[in-house]
């Protein structure tokens, strides 16, 4: 079993570790694309946050495969995927009273994303 | 799961308390909380997104009402006990016999 020992922890909390997978696997969607955010509800673990479940957005920059989070939590799978950076109007996210040209970017995995 | 760590845009939790030159741990027992939720990470009996979702069931009141490094503690009981390499039963006594020692 593998143990970490105090003389390997700096160069491994220096390093980190990265959810990036190298694998060639086809992006659904390319900046400028128009998306919306599926009505997803797991029961179990996701990294996509309520407030933007259901909300369109604007695909800004693809960030290239990752682990899946919500499969990989639950010893499903890395299940790799796209992950890209949303872009989001705050009037969108926040209504009418938010400032007309703030935006917001949330980092987004494939599976969370529908075409608009 | 539409747990409570999930705050964003909720109100009603005050303002946010800014420090200058913020440290990174507050207290000694953050820092070992940190380094053996590191350790154990390393052992490899679960990931990084299980040991996320371990803080997130934190049930809510005690979530709401915890510090950032209590809930990586429960978090981490909450693993040990799960893999079976420490239950909770034992960490419990451990504490009551910690807390016994300590009068």
């Amino acid at each position: 079993m593998p143990v970490l020992t105090a003389t390997d922890a700096p160069a491994l909390l220096r390093k980190g570790g990265s959810a990036r997978v190298d694998a060639d696997i086809p992006a659904r969607f390319a900046p400028g694309d128009r998306v919306v955010v599926r009505n997803l509800n797991p029961r179990g673990h996701t990294r996509a946050p309520r407030y933007v479940r259901c909300k369109a957005g604007v695909i800004d920059r693809d960030h290239g495969v990752f682990i899946f989070p919500d499969t990989h939590a639950h010893g499903q799978g890395k299940n790799p995927q796209h992950v890209y950076s949303v872009r989001f109007s705050a009037r969108d996210v926040w209504g009418d009273e938010a400032a007309p040209r703030d935006a917001l970017y949330v980092d987004l995995w494939d599976d969370y994303l529908a075409p608009a | 799961m539409n747990g409570v760590h999930d705050l964003g845009g909720m109100d009603g939790h005050g303002p946010i308390a800014y420090e200058v030159d913020e440290p990174v741990f507050h207290a000694e027992w953050e820092r070992r909380v940190f380094a053996m939720t590191i350790a154990m990470g390393f052992y490899g009996a679960w990931n990084i997104d299980s040991s996320r979702h371990a803080r997130e069931r934190t049930p809510a009141a005690e979530y709401l009402s915890s510090s950032y490094y209590e809930i990586w503690l429960g978090g981490l009981e909450r693993l040990l006990d799960e893999s079976g390499l420490l239950p909770r039963a034992e960490t419990e006594a451990r504490i009551a016999a910690l807390r016994a020692q300590a009068g």
